[in-house]
């Protein structure tokens, strides 16, 4: 039996037959769809992060009033003994009444000539102002009866006006600030009595209420998401890897584990919000944990994270090649030494990456927590861990969902920021990923 | 009139150390191996030779019970090691598995230095109770592995950095720290160069001084080489098991010789 052989094209290889030259052009095709759809991609990723970053950046400057405060004995501490506690007798109604006479004062001295009333000069600076005062002044009672120069946050409808959110037309519509009072602060801002400086308040304050969106921060919304992101940690990556190195190496292969592997995967595709629900039937219903706490928010996300880690362990365990366990098997080892001494080491980058990616889109998951009530307002700091993690705390994405709702488009730009801040959080933590697997890859 | 197998003992001058009466091996429902009996000597090597697929790299497996790690894997029979039933219950294969030693068809170092490949068997087993003990067991392993001279100044470095050749000497190595009585090496050429091979079949022939060795290979050439006993594995079945010389020069089963001349396989 003689073979005829078969090649590909008689005659020169100079000519490009036509066969190839097909081939040629399906292959340059399919490279500019390539490149086509990653300069999709990026474009896309530019567009989302110049839109975040420009709206969002102002929300990290705000708007101050400089100016000398005369702290008199007669209104701050009518006692004279500088005792804190006879000084919290004043509220922040008496500190507010020196601000606004100290704001007059300063304007006169300033030499503004505005028709404005006292009222208006009053809402110049921020709700919260008379409440950062006295608290400087209880931390520190030696300055009473001195004269002292303060920053204080300006009104946020002024605020919006140095960053453009506010213009005279609309302050002839707004209840809430004149056009004088916005001609006031042209004349501070050219007398150095008004400036946008770095507001380090919008990462360690807390939320504020709907007239003073200048003070809102995101302090207990960071300590929430951070309280949420180490129950995560601690539940979510020994379980995981518990129950992968358990189905992967130890478990046999049989009907059950086939079912609960499609389980497990099945479980990766549910809905976030289902597991909100479930959290606030079991968790909160059910087991009776408090409403808005980290506890819940990081139970309902552990579970919620549990498939993706499983999933990546069990990925990384396949990854490990079976003569490694060989190996380690036919020098007598047991089961469990192949693993951990072995298997385990070599998987260990495959497991912290799904793990770190886990916990980054817990970080950004958003459903669940509005179903358990992670979106209520909180303006106090949780406490510490363990306790800490009982106290009511909102959590970052929530946080953001929350100031969109709100009316004052003073908040909307505060979203952005926290939006900067999420993702802030979300870039190093897949940096980390990315650095653990260069640092951990081993070759064999 | 097929069935000539000489399931009588054979190794009447050597000492018999492992004996096979009857194994029986299925993965799933396929029946790899039928009805093998063989006695494997001491101190000697013992090839098994056989076109791919017919069982003998199975049967090697089952020797230190390898195949206890392959689901849908059923090992039937006896076999005994030193006349003890390495199927009874009271038998923990780890414990089998140091006194039967593997090297694998493709080398497989551990992606350890090549200090903690060797010593890892001594360690997991508590060999060496302390660290210049161990230094000892590596050096004298590595050195029965002809691999002592080649990573001396460099037993620190990763053991997967070392050519394939060495590589398979590491393996070698790691399976003789523990001192094995046994050593069964599943094709330990196949991924190899012939330079590489020469030094490996150096090797075994002396390891043959203080093991009982069982080697599976693709090469004729090589089992002629190598072992004192051959036994020809055909189709899940024992088919001829004799003296190397007289399996190659005087095979008993035609199947034997069609295999050997090259007319199967």
């Amino acid at each position: 039996m003689s073979m005829t052989p078969v090649t590909a094209g008689a005659g020169s290889l100079f000519a490009r037959d036509p066969r190839t030259a097909r081939r040629r052009a399906a292959e340059a095709r399919f490279r500019a769809y390539g490149m086509g759809a990653v300069l999709v991609g990026v474009a896309a990723l530019l567009l989302l992060l110049s839109s975040v970053l420009s709206s969002g950046l102002g929300a990290f400057r705000q708007t101050q009033i400089h100016i000398p405060v005369m702290l008199a004995e007669s209104a701050l501490d009518p006692s004279g003994t500088r005792d804190p506690a006879a000084m919290r007798k004043v509220t922040t109604i008496g500190y507010g009444k020196v601000i606004d006479a100290a704001l007059k004062d300063a304007i006169a001295q300033a030499g503004i000539a505005l028709p404005l009333t006292d009222a208006e000069i009053a809402a110049m600076v921020s709700k919260e102002a008379p409440a950062q005062l006295r608290n400087k002044v209880l931390a520190e009672p030696a300055l009473v009866g001195g004269t002292v120069q303060v920053s204080l946050l300006a009104n946020g409808r002024i605020d919006g006006y140095l960053k453009g959110r506010v213009t005279m037309d609309s302050a002839q519509l707004d209840r809430n600030v004149t056009p004088q009072q916005l001609l006031l602060a042209d004349e501070m801002v050219a007398r150095g009595m008004m400036s946008r400086d770095f507001n380090p308040g919008f990462l360690t304050a807390p939320d504020a209420s709907d007239l003073r969106p200048e003070a809102a921060g995101l302090g207990v919304a960071i300590l929430g998401s951070a309280y949420m992101m180490l129950i995560v940690l601690g539940l979510a990556l020994p379980l995981g890897v518990a129950s992968s190195i358990y189905l992967e190496e130890f478990a046999p292969k049989n009907r059950w584990t086939d079912l609960i592997e499609v389980n497990i995967a099945n479980l990766a595709a549910v809905p976030s919000i289902v597991f909100g629900v479930l959290g606030l039937a079991i968790f909160i219903n059910f087991a009776g944990l408090p409403q808005s706490a980290p506890i819940v928010g990081g139970l309902v996300l552990t579970l919620m994270t549990l498939p993706t880690i499983i999933i990546a362990t069990r990925a990384a365990l396949k990854a490990v090649p079976p003569s490694i366990r060989d190996a380690a098997l036919g020098v007598g080892a047991s089961r469990m030494q192949a693993v951990f001494h072995h298997v385990l080491p070599l998987a260990a980058p495959g497991i912290l990456t799904g793990a770190i990616i886990g916990l980054a889109q817990a970080l950004g998951e958003t459903a669940p927590l509005l179903l358990i009530g992670m979106v209520a307002f909180v303006r106090e700091f949780p406490s510490a861990p363990p306790e800490g993690f009982f106290d009511p705390a909102p959590a970052l994405p929530a946080q953001i969902y929350n100031w969109t709702q709100r009316a004052d488009p003073a908040f909307v730009e505060r979203a952005w920021g926290a939006i900067i801040v999420l993702l802030g959080f979300l870039l190093v933590m897949n940096a980390a990923a990315i650095l653990l697997r260069r640092r951990f890859e081993r070759r064999w | 009139m097929y069935d000539m197998r000489m399931p009588k003992p054979l190794a009447a001058a050597a000492a018999c150390k492992v004996s096979a009466r009857g194994v029986q091996v299925y993965y799933g429902a396929t029946h790899a191996l039928r009805d093998v009996d063989i006695d494997i000597a001491d101190r000697a090597v013992t090839a098994f030779i056989g076109p791919s697929g017919c069982g003998k790299s199975t049967f090697l497996r089952c020797l230190n019970r390898m195949n206890d790690t392959i689901p849908g894997c059923r090992v039937l029979g006896d076999i005994r090691l030193d006349g003890e039933d390495i199927h009874d219950p009271r038998v923990d294969p780890v414990q089998l598995r140091a006194r039967v030693g593997m090297v694998f068809q493709k080398p497989n170092p551990f992606p350890k230095s090549i200090y903690d490949n060797v010593a890892y068997g001594p360690r997991i087993h508590g060999l060496a109770p302390t660290r210049a003990d161990l230094d000892v067991v590596v050096e004298r392993s590595l050195r029965r592995a002809a691999l002592w001279n080649d990573v001396k100044d460099r037993l620190h470095e990763s053991g997967t950095g070392l050519s394939g050749g060495q590589q398979q000497r590491l393996c070698i190595a790691r399976a003789i720290a523990t001192s094995p009585e046994v050593l069964l090496m599943d094709e330990p050429c196949s991924a190899l160069d012939p330079i590489a091979t020469a030094q490996i079949e150096e090797l075994i022939h002396e390891l043959a001084d203080q093991f009982s060795v069982v080697i599976v290979t693709h090469s004729m050439q090589q089992a002629s080489r190598v072992s004192q006993h051959t036994a020809f594995f055909h189709l899940g079945e024992l088919v001829e098991y004799g003296d190397t010389e007289t399996v190659f020069t005087n095979p008993v089963d035609p199947r034997t010789e069609n295999y050997i001349t090259g007319r199967i396989g």
